[in-house]
């Protein structure tokens, strides 16, 4: 199943995506053998090396499991289409544990010892955080996929970039149009407390104010607690519209006792799918949500109008029309997240080919070839949506899903426009030394 | 299974075969979030409300980023994370309540009804056996090295094959089949693992090729005991539940590699039966759990069916470091549920939606880890202390321990049923794909290689459920045997029925508890 070059030809087999993934790391194994001298003589044959830090194990793993079906369905595509730069396409799976100060090691770990070409897919921020350093420190251009304004807020570092996922302080100002519009003008939020939670907390409000709406209260609830009844009744009761969210175990009995709360009249419901996202939305418990607004960064239901790009990236990652996984209908996906890793590896392709780029030689070349993009049309290498990318903040932004829970399901109500999720950019990361 | 061939991997526990035995030697935030913001961020317009944490100074995760690199303990560091609603959050919604009032009912209400019952009615009922077939123990050796070359394959694959620990083949057939999995198998069938383990041919071959007697060439003194297995056992429990990156490949090759050589090494040295009963803790641990089987093998090679636990009953007495190895097994477990739930995590100020990572908790791990053998031990000892003065008993301390620690076994095997279920179940799958290929080349050894790992099969509010009362059936089951074997014992320490059931009325209290325990640790909120 290899060919002469050692490593497989996806676009002459049947390999499942995790074969893909998993055979392609096969050389990552043997190159770390002594007398490895496979590609010595042959580098412009020898395979493109992505390392991708997966949550494979800790509080991750969920996301992970989802992240890394995204990431061989879109390597697997890359490879049939002929690579990157006639190359083919391998990844190297190495777990951070969910873990920072494992993160920093695992990217230690892909610069020096697998020689990778770049670093990808990390999703949780603290370990993006973590890792961060260590990726400028070994100057290996590090594409994560966390959501995070860390990146946007230019204080990491040039090799960091995050050009497949929009930053959570877009994504909270996006909203706001809307809400204002259609659900209400009073808002009062109810969040964790904790930095997620003050996310939603600090952008929100200035947004909403814009739209001359307003945030008439603030709920933080302590991240350990379990039961919410005692805090319902400091939501004034002139609220409009609620804006939840809850993360963690405890989410269910937080909606099922809001339920208990307000019975049949409630305010609005406005989440974020973060909440519940890989949980069916029928699970017992959440009856309370019918009806209410979720944003999703990319719809987890299929939709009457999905683009044929949109339809071919889903068949390709392989989620039902219920965004679960085919075959297995209770495997609910992390659909509004796990696109990113799709997108981004298109854009490490786009930009490699740009900067010509051929081996660990040319990272500075990548890094000034990534900023130098500035937009993403919709397609099938952007099922998401367009995108228009910020090479000095090394962000991109693009389109938001407000999606109402109708029917057992998500039916996306609105999406928004690219400019609804635009901020002033804080920083220039192309002004810090390569 | 045990049985009389020169190789049996000993029972193992000399103290504890009714016929060979010689008595007593002497354990999703979301990825949304933002690093901190570079200047304070606007006001909020609303005053915060009374309750509202102050939570951590963001402020200077900015400025942290601007510090030289090495300086950045991410730890510190403002960490949105991503919890997850995990299964765990099912679990909340359900009654557990009922059932952990209903699990301390049960245990109590066994107690009450065994002390009630005839005195020999229940010795009777335990002797019964169902005789089977008998078969000889030649194979033992040539499954031995294939058990040992299958090893040596999987040490090459975490070396070599995939870096990816649902991929390669190593951490899933350590932590999941073998640890996970065969103590269950142990627990049902019997002493597999002297047949399975990977030393004793190796050993038979290597000790023939040099010639050295089965005692090997040193001896290993009485007093030692259990004591080397109870240090090494802790260093497993350390590196599964305390260590970064016990899944990473190449670093359980390593430790793995290291100890099968320290492990063949002191076999040469001591004797293989002589270190199996002293040192090689996963024999100790499983020969212990396999005395709870309902399956046992005779001097003839004769195999039977019994009742669970009755093997446990014709046990000896277990010297002080043979209660410590039992005590530090099922704490151990019992510290792997206690260390990921909302409660410790508190104790310790970690914000369990933003948890730092294994990393971040190794000094707090290493010391709940101590803790609660400690404490395990000591609420045991006091127990024991208890019971014997309540029935006025002037025996030693350390012969009742001994006898009543068996108790314990079922228990352990509960925790263990109940803790690993879900990783057996989905991690299982990624076994039997990863096996398939064990060196990431492309093969299809077993046809398994593609298989879908289905991982909703534990998945949703319905998989909870009975995830759920599987998990607190074997925990209230398992204590309600242990209650009697305990009862079993307490008639041997004391043939009066009154003695008998005071001797045994604290050990029963500490059971109430624990199994209390054991269902809130399965209930509670916890990370992952």
């Amino acid at each position: 199943m290899t060919d002469k070059n050692g490593f497989f030809d996806l676009s002459k087999t049947t390999l499942s995506r995790r074969t893909a993934l998993k055979g392609l790391a096969a050389g990552a194994g043997l190159a770390v053998a002594p007398g490895f001298v496979r590609y010595s003589q042959a580098q412009s044959s020898a395979p493109i090396k992505i390392g991708f830090q997966s949550h494979r194990t800790g509080i991750g793993a969920a996301y992970g499991r989802w992240y890394e079906k995204t990431t061989a369905a879109a390597v697997k595509a890359i490879n049939a289409a002929g690579g990157i730069n006639g190359r083919q396409v391998e990844v190297i799976i190495e777990d951070d544990g969910t873990d920072p100060g494992r993160g920093a090691e695992v990217v230690g770990k892909f610069a020096t010892q697998h020689k990778t070409d770049i670093v990808f897919g990390t999703l949780f921020s603290h370990v993006v955080i973590g890792s961060a350093p260590a990726a400028g420190e070994a100057k290996i251009p590090y594409f994560v996929v966390s959501e995070g304004h860390h990146v946007a807020s230019t204080k990491l570092n040039r090799y960091v970039f995050q050009p497949g996922i929009t930053d959570v302080k877009s994504q909270i100002q996006s909203m706001a149009p809307w809400i204002a519009a259609n659900a209400g003008k009073k808002v009062t939020q109810i969040f964790p407390d904790f930095a997620f939670g003050y996310d939603h907390r600090d952008y929100l409000p200035p947004a909403l104010k814009a739209q001359g709406a307003e945030v008439i209260a603030q709920i933080a609830i302590p991240p350990t607690e379990s039961s919410f009844t005692k805090y319902f009744p400091q939501i004034p009761a002139e609220t409009e519209v609620i804006y939840h969210v809850m993360v963690g175990p405890a989410v269910l009995t937080f909606v099922k006792e809001l339920g208990e709360f307000y019975g049949s009249n409630r305010p609005q419901l406005f989440g974020f799918i973060d909440s519940l996202e890989a949980v069916d939305i029928n699970s017992p418990g959440l009856e309370f949500l019918d009806g209410s607004h979720f944003w999703e960064g990319s719809p987890r239901y299929a939709q009457p109008d999905d683009s044929a790009a949109q339809k071919a990236y889903r068949a390709a990652v392989g989620i039902d029309d219920n965004g679960a996984a085919v075959g297995d209908p209770k495997d609910v996906s992390t659909a509004a997240h796990m696109f990113g890793c799709w997108e981004t590896l298109y854009v490490v392709k786009k930009a490699m080919e740009d900067a010509g780029y051929k081996g660990p030689e040319d990272r500075a070349k990548l890094v000034e070839a990534t900023e130098a993009l500035t937009a993403f049309a919709e397609g099938p290498e952007h099922p998401q949506g367009p995108k228009t990318f910020n090479g000095k903040i090394h962000q991109c932004f693009g389109i938001q899903n407000i999606s109402k829970v109708e029917g057992g399901k998500l039916k996306v109500v609105h999406k928004t426009k690219i400019e609804d999720g635009l901020y002033e950019a804080e920083g220039d990361y192309t002004k810090q030394a390569l | 299974m045990d049985s009389s061939s020169p190789f049996t991997p000993p029972s193992v526990l000399p103290d504890i075969s009714p016929t060979r035995g010689e008595i007593m030697l002497p354990s999703s935030p979301s990825p949304i979030s933002s690093v901190a913001r570079e200047a304070p961020a606007e006001k909020s317009p609303i005053s915060p409300l009374e309750g509202e944490m102050s939570g951590r100074t963001e402020g200077g995760a900015v400025e942290c980023c601007r510090l030289p690199l090495a300086l950045l303990p991410a730890a510190l560091l403002p960490t949105p994370a991503f919890a997850h609603a995990s299964d765990r959050g099912h679990v909340l919604l359900l009654p557990t309540g009922y059932y952990l009032v209903g699990g301390a009912f049960a245990v109590a209400v066994s107690f009450l009804a065994l002390a009630l019952l005839p005195a020999d009615w229940l010795d009777r009922f335990w002797r019964r056996r169902l005789p089977l077939f008998a078969f000889s123990d030649r194979a033992r050796i040539a499954i031995s090295l294939i058990s040992f070359a299958g090893f040596a394959i999987l040490i090459v694959a975490g070396l070599f094959g995939s870096r990816d620990p649902l991929s390669n083949p190593l951490p899933l057939v350590v932590w999941t089949l073998l640890w996970a999995g065969v103590t269950l198998l142990q627990g049902v069938f019997g002493d597999l693992w002297s047949w399975l383990n990977p030393w004793c041919g190796p050993w038979r071959l290597a000790s023939r090729l040099l010639g050295t007697s089965d005692e090997g060439f040193w001896r290993l003194p009485r007093w030692l005991g259990f004591w080397p297995s109870v240090i090494l056992f802790f260093a497993f429990a350390w590196f599964e539940l305390i260590d970064p990156a016990p899944d990473d490949p190449a670093r359980l090759a390593l430790a793995a590699g290291v100890y099968w050589l320290f492990t063949f090494a002191a076999m040469l040295a001591f004797g293989y039966r002589s270190w199996s009963r002293s040192g090689e803790f996963l024999t100790i641990f499983f020969s212990m759990v396999a005395r709870f089987a309902p399956v046992e093998r005779d001097e003839k090679g004769r195999l039977g069916l019994c009742w669970p636990g009755a093997k446990l009953l014709a046990a000896e007495p277990l010297p002080p470091s043979g209660i410590a190895f039992l005590l530090l097994a099922l704490s151990s477990v019992s510290f792997d549920g206690l260390s990921k739930t909302f409660f410790w995590l508190g104790l310790f100020g970690i914000n369990p939606l933003e948890f730092p990572g294994r990393t971040a908790v190794i000094g707090s791990g290493t010391f709940g880890l101590v803790l609660t053998f400690l404490l395990l031990a000591a609420v045991f000892l006091l127990a024991v202390t208890l019971g014997q003065r309540l029935a006025g008993s002037d025996q030693p301390l350390g012969q009742a321990a001994g006898l009543l620690v068996w108790s314990i076994v079922p228990i352990a095997l509960a925790y263990h049923v109940a803790h690993y279920l879900t990783a057996l179940l989905v991690d299982g799958q990624y076994a039997m794909a990863a096996l398939s290929d064990p060196f990431a080349l492309g093969w299809n050894l077993f046809g398994t290689a593609d298989m879908q790992v289905e991982a909703g099969i534990v998945a949703g509010a319905e998989s909870a459920w009975w995830l759920w009362n599987a998990q607190a059936g074997a925990i209230i089951s398992g204590h309600v045997l242990a209650v009697l074997v305990a009862h079993g014992f307490a008639w041997r320490l004391h043939p009066q029925p009154a003695r008998a059931a005071l001797n045994q009325f604290p050990l029963t209290l500490l059971m109430i508890a624990y199994t209390v325990f054991g269902l809130w640790l399965l209930a509670t909120p916890t990370v992952g």
